[in-house]
């Protein structure tokens, strides 16, 4: 498992998967949906996986000594390691802006999402997506990725949209809020969110390992 | 002793079935499976390493059970589907750095050898590399953790006559080491020279699995032919002007 983990860092990951971790400064930007740093993080990820296809990555990692479900854990273990430091660098930028930033003019009268706790959880909601359709997806054919990553698309898509619109319903504006007052609140909906994204990319998971065992290569 | 036992191999397709596929490779032999394009070679050899799923039959290597010794198995065997043709970009040095992590049997000194035998340029990458030379790279990488079983898919195709030359040769050094080696191709003059045994499968059926010498001469008593061309298109030669006219 750590050698190929290696071998993916080494060999099979592109280097956009890493610079598209820059995405996650959309943070900071005003008057800006967000959440598509996010997306952008994801798509950093896709072409690693497209960069391993197109360098016969699932031949090579066969022909050596490891469990195929091995190799189907260190692409899940990637991602995640790649969509958590995307994570991370957004939920200290978040903190940024709900504090030293706070007063900040360009972020007055903001229409759209504020970060908070609750854009940490949608972040992490559009991770689950990725991980349930597009690697998921993936490993249905271990070599198919327009697809999967089309359905990724569209269902990020509705979730940038349902995020954006839900705080414009009145019983749901404590989703954008930044007075501090329902910091608790959202941060309950973020714990939701976290214990989703590790249910969801655990089911991925387990479903991968079953398609990848069972396809003639 | 045998290195590789394969007994009633199938494996059903859609359009295509490969019908209990029987043969064994003894230590220290080079044995050829031979048949036309389409005929099941690389699903065959596929199947034994567990790359495609076979849908039944048994596969000894070294005595394991493939699939339920699979990784033991590996640490034995070194498989190539003829030239490498992964990671292209990534230099030589590179992609042996990563394979070596994998093999507790990795021998350094046998790496550096083949290399320098094979006249290898780390620095260069599989991009940079020709064909045959990309075979090299591939055998130096089964070799280098002392692979005793060589699996190759079409080693020969796409190479020129001097690099086929040389390949061939090699096979024969590796076999006078003890390795063996079985081979698929549809050139049937690379069997004459370093083959001992053959392995002909026709339409997913088994023609024949035996020594060569024994094929060439039960065949040319039979009138088939007298060289293993000919026998093979007395065996497979289809009427292309009925089929044209239907």
């Amino acid at each position: 498992m750590k050698n190929l983990l290696i071998k993916e860092l080494k060999l099979a990951s592109s280097p956009l998967s890493y610079i598209f971790l820059i995405a996650a400064l959309m943070t900071l930007l005003p008057g800006y949906p967000i959440l598509m740093g996010a997306f952008f993080i994801c798509f950093g990820i896709f072409h690693s996986f497209q960069n391993a296809r197109e360098s016969n990555d699932v031949l090579y990692s066969l022909l050596l000594p490891v469990k195929k479900s091995d190799f189907v854990k260190t692409k899940f273990a990637f991602t995640c390691a790649v969509q958590l430091t995307g994570f991370a660098l957004c939920a200290v930028l978040t903190a940024l802006r709900m504090t030293a930033l706070s007063g900040a003019q360009a972020y007055k009268d903001n229409a759209l999402m504020n970060p908070s706790p609750v854009f940490l959880a949608f972040v992490l909601l559009l991770f689950s997506a990725f991980n349930l359709l597009f690697v998921g997806g993936f490993f249905k054919t271990a070599y198919k990725i327009g697809i999967p990553f089309l359905l990724f698309g569209i269902a990020a898509l509705v979730i940038v949209a349902v995020a954006e619109s839900l705080h414009f319903f009145s019983a749901l504006s404590f989703l954008n809020t930044t007075s501090g007052e329902k910091t608790g609140l959202q941060t309950v909906f973020l714990a939701l969110s976290a214990a989703a994204y590790c249910g969801i990319t655990y089911l991925s998971y387990r479903t991968s390992k079953k398609r990848f065992e069972l396809l003639d290569l | 002793m045998a290195v590789l036992e394969v007994k009633g191999l199938s494996k059903q397709y859609p359009e295509f079935l490969l019908d209990g596929i029987s043969f064994s490779l003894e230590e220290g032999r080079i044995m050829g499976l031979i048949g036309r394009n389409g005929a099941g070679k690389t699903t065959t050899l596929k199947s034994i390493f567990n790359i495609v799923h076979k849908s039944g039959g048994e596969i000894k290597i070294f005595g394991f059970d493939m699939p339920g010794d699979e990784q033991k198995i590996k640490t034995l065997i070194g498989y190539t589907g003829g030239a490498i043709n992964y990671y292209q970009r990534k230099k030589l040095k590179d992609i042996a750095a990563v394979t070596r992590r994998f093999y507790t049997n990795w021998d350094d000194d046998a790496y550096r050898r083949y290399l320098d035998a094979f006249s290898l340029n780390e620095e260069k990458t599989p991009l940079q590399l020709s064909e045959g030379m990309r075979v090299k790279f591939s055998l130096t990488l089964a070799l280098s953790h002392n692979a005793k079983l060589l699996i190759l898919d079409e080693p020969t195709s796409g190479l020129d006559p001097v690099s086929r030359a040389e390949l061939l040769d090699t096979f024969t050094y590796l076999k006078g080491k003890g390795v063996s080696i079985l081979f698929s191709t549809h050139i049937t003059s690379d069997l004459e020279k370093c083959a001992d045994d053959i392995t002909y499968i026709a339409k997913g059926s088994l023609i024949a699995s035996m020594p060569l010498e024994r094929f060439l001469c039960e065949n040319r008593a039979a009138g088939h032919g007298d060289t293993l061309e000919e026998i093979m298109v007395h065996y497979e030669k289809e009427d292309i002007n009925e089929k044209l006219a239907d």
